[in-house]
């Protein structure tokens, strides 16, 4: 199995991947808990707020580590005459924009958008509401992912663009890295 | 190979099948019980979350919501006119825990500990001679049984009675609970109150939520508003938690002291398919009130359907309440074991207010339920006198024959004192949730009830513009559903109360000045 996994990755190419699955997630969980931080101050205090901080980040890591395993798991059913730095850039983007459909789902709640009130009605007054909702998300999500994935099959391109993505967001998760290692270091100190 | 029975063989065995439904039970029932040792009496203070006096049909609600309670009450002693300490569980459940009021406990907000001189000052503490056991549903009251563990025999941690725990995060982050569970829920919880639909988790929210499903996947058809839960997860069922407790009591070394504290019918209201629908369209129309401004806007007929649900939740605790009290009663155990059936805070449905989360302290989420049954006692007495959930601590002392210490606020409840009650003894109630525990209160609601006469006074409120106080005086016996605000008309009685309520703060702020 070793064997397998390092015939299709280099050990740059994982620690690339795993460095871009921390960076969505890492980037979502500071937005979201810095939001936090006001009323937790409010209702304990600034030592408190900065616990919290530290196990969101570091159960961002641990998702991270989740996901960057399974996505290795995927890339083993990727053809296998492709190069690695294709399947790193195939994965990458795979992460990215499901991460970004994921904020999105959030983001309608974070602003509370709800739908138009005609297609409410229309949901309201149909026989199978949950259905169709999931059919139109599949409908709009389908071809953001396809499509740019059709794009690795063919193009050059496609790859060189994603590796430079991969090497800028890979300084930043770098720095997500290090403010996991606060994360825990506070975690630690909290609890002795 | 053992003989194919015959026909006879068969009728023969099958005629001996109803033992095996009933032998199991007798045998539970007759289960030998620890010996109490010396004369002391168990005591087992039994808590629903949210309980409010005004939904049950012996305090004169029209709703048969409590069928059993009734029919049991006929055996207690029941108090009409009882006042939780705050509106809400942190302290309500401290007032009841240290028999102080929350401007002495200062547990004012959510998840907020007692001060550390009640650390050693608390019921569990105070009943040294029994042995001491507590859990709760509620994460609230849990904190408190936490602060109070080292006075426990019996810690029994919230996720023993769950069905989906994060019990994992009590063991790893045993010195921080309370944070690593905040963090937690932010990250893998969507459905937290004032959360709802996104968490710190772009991902692993989405895997929690599909296994906490399909964990409770089988008790859905039981409960078709919903497996019952604490806010969206931490699903339970009320009967395992009166079997386990049927199980344990028995095994208490004796004599014991067990608060227990259940969460029904505290929201959701979830209950059981064989009480929903109970009430729809039964008639039954509260009385319209006007919004109030601290209200989150809910229309009446969402708080009539609401009200509906709760008081369909509060049949499921009246059946497995009925369920326990017949256990104790056959097993022998009402004989020597005083029986505290009470709330931590009431409810409210009226006002555009659903739940108690407002600095609101109207009757319904106030005043809740006390009855005591008494070993061996077997008529009811009604007790009208206005009593306070500060009462209960040093009252049970007393009657285990345990010495009340100086340091509770709280008096003997009729009829145990030697003294018959005063009739214009002063009753209070605090909603600080806003306000610094280890500041004066300069944001906050508080009560002061005097015979029929109760005074609400607002003050700090930035809703209620800069410096400006709102007060509220009610004769609660004429006008029960506090409609008509004497204020302005009985001025000298409202600034009789007033005054008396503001010396007392002004008492009780000097520590903190």
């Amino acid at each position: 199995m070793v064997n397998f996994i390092t015939s299709r990755y280099s050990r740059q190419g994982l620690w690339s991947l795993f460095l871009i699955c921390a960076f969505p997630l890492h980037l979502w969980t500071l937005i979201l808990s810095f939001r936090d931080v006001s009323w937790l101050m409010e209702r304990t205090n600034a030592w408190d707020a900065i616990g919290v901080i530290s196990y969101g980040l570091v159960f961002a890591l641990i998702e991270s580590v989740v996901i960057f395993l399974v996505l290795i798991l995927l890339g083993l059913i990727t053809p296998g005459q492709w190069e690695t730095d294709r399947r790193i850039s195939f994965l990458a983007f795979l992460v990215l924009i499901t991460s970004v459909w994921a904020m999105i789902s959030q983001l309608l709640f974070v602003w509370n958008v709800s739908l138009p009130e005609p297609a409410i009605e229309y949901l309201r007054h149909s026989a199978h509401p949950l259905r169709i909702m999931y059919a139109t998300c599949l409908l709009v999500i389908t071809p953001t992912v396809l499509l740019p994935a059709y794009s690795f099959l063919r193009t050059q391109k496609a790859v060189t663009v994603m590796q430079d993505l991969i090497e800028r967001l890979s300084l930043l998760s770098m720095f997500y890295l290090v403010f996991d290692l606060f994360g825990v270091i506070i975690i630690i100190v909290r609890n002795f | 190979m053992s003989p194919r029975l015959n026909r006879r063989d068969f009728l023969k065995l099958a005629s001996s099948l109803p033992l095996g439904f009933v032998i199991p039970p007798l045998a539970k029932a007759f289960h030998p019980l620890q010996p109490l040792q010396g004369n002391k009496k168990n005591v087992l203070v039994i808590v629903f979350d949210a309980w409010s006096a005004y939904h049950l049909p012996i305090y004169g609600y029209p709703r048969n919501t409590t069928p059993n309670i009734s029919r049991l009450a006929e055996r207690a002693i029941v108090y009409h006119n009882h006042y939780a300490g705050g509106n809400f569980t942190t302290p309500g459940t401290a007032s009841l825990l240290t028999g102080t009021l929350p401007w002495t406990h200062r547990a004012f907000q959510s998840y907020d500990s007692v001060t550390q001189a009640f650390v050693n000052q608390n019921m569990f503490q105070a009943f040294k001679n029994h042995y001491r056991v507590a859990y709760s549903h509620n994460p609230l009251a849990n904190v408190l049984l936490r602060q109070f563990s080292g006075h426990l025999n019996g810690y029994v941690p919230m996720s023993e009675l769950m069905l989906t725990t994060d019990g994992l995060l009590e063991v790893l982050f045993e010195n921080d609970e309370d944070i690593a569970n905040v963090a937690w829920t932010r990250t893998a919880k969507k459905q937290e109150e004032g959360l709802e639909g996104h968490s710190y988790s772009l991902f692993l929210s989405e895997l929690y939520q599909w296994y906490q499903e399909k964990k409770v996947a089988a008790f859905k058809p039981f409960f078709p508003r919903g497996v019952p839960n604490i806010e969206g997860e931490n699903f339970f069922l009320l009967e395992n938690a009166i079997d386990w407790l049927q199980e344990q009591v028995n095994q208490f070394p004796r004599p014991f002291m067990g608060y227990f504290h259940f969460m029904p019918p505290h929201s959701p209201y979830n209950t059981h398919r064989d009480f929903y629908g109970s009430f729809n369209n039964d008639g039954f129309k509260a009385p319209s009130k006007p919004q109030d401004i601290f209200s989150d806007g809910n229309p009446d007929k969402e708080l009539r359907r609401r009200r509906v649900s709760y008081d369909e939740f509060i049949l499921y605790l009246d059946r497995e309440f009925a369920r326990l009290f017949n256990y104790l009663e056959s097993s022998g155990m009402l004989d020597d074991t005083w029986i505290v059936l009470t709330s931590d805070h009431g409810e409210l449905f009226e006002r555009g207010v659903r739940g108690h989360t407002p600095p609101l302290l109207y009757q319904p989420v106030v005043r809740i339920p006390l009855m005591i049954f008494e070993p061996g006692r077997t008529s009811r007495r009604d007790v009208y006198a206005s009593t306070s959930a500060a009462d209960v601590l040093p009252t049970l002392l007393h009657v285990t024959g345990e010495t009340p210490p100086a340091w509770t606020e709280g008096t003997l409840l009729p009829p145990f004192s030697a003294t018959e009650p005063q009739p214009d003894r002063l009753i209070y109630s605090l909603n600080a949730k806003n306000n610094d525990p280890a500041a004066p209160l300069t944001r906050a609601t508080a009560m002061i009830l005097s015979g029929s006469y109760k005074l609400q006074y607002f003050f700090g409120y930035k809703e209620l513009g800069e410096g400006v106080e709102r007060i509220e005086l009610y004769d609660i016996e004429s006008d029960p559903e506090e409609l008509n605000d004497l204020y302005a008309k009985q001025k000298d009685t409202g600034a009789d109360l007033l005054h008396q309520l503001k010396e007392k703060l002004k008492e009780v702020n000097q520590p903190y000045s």
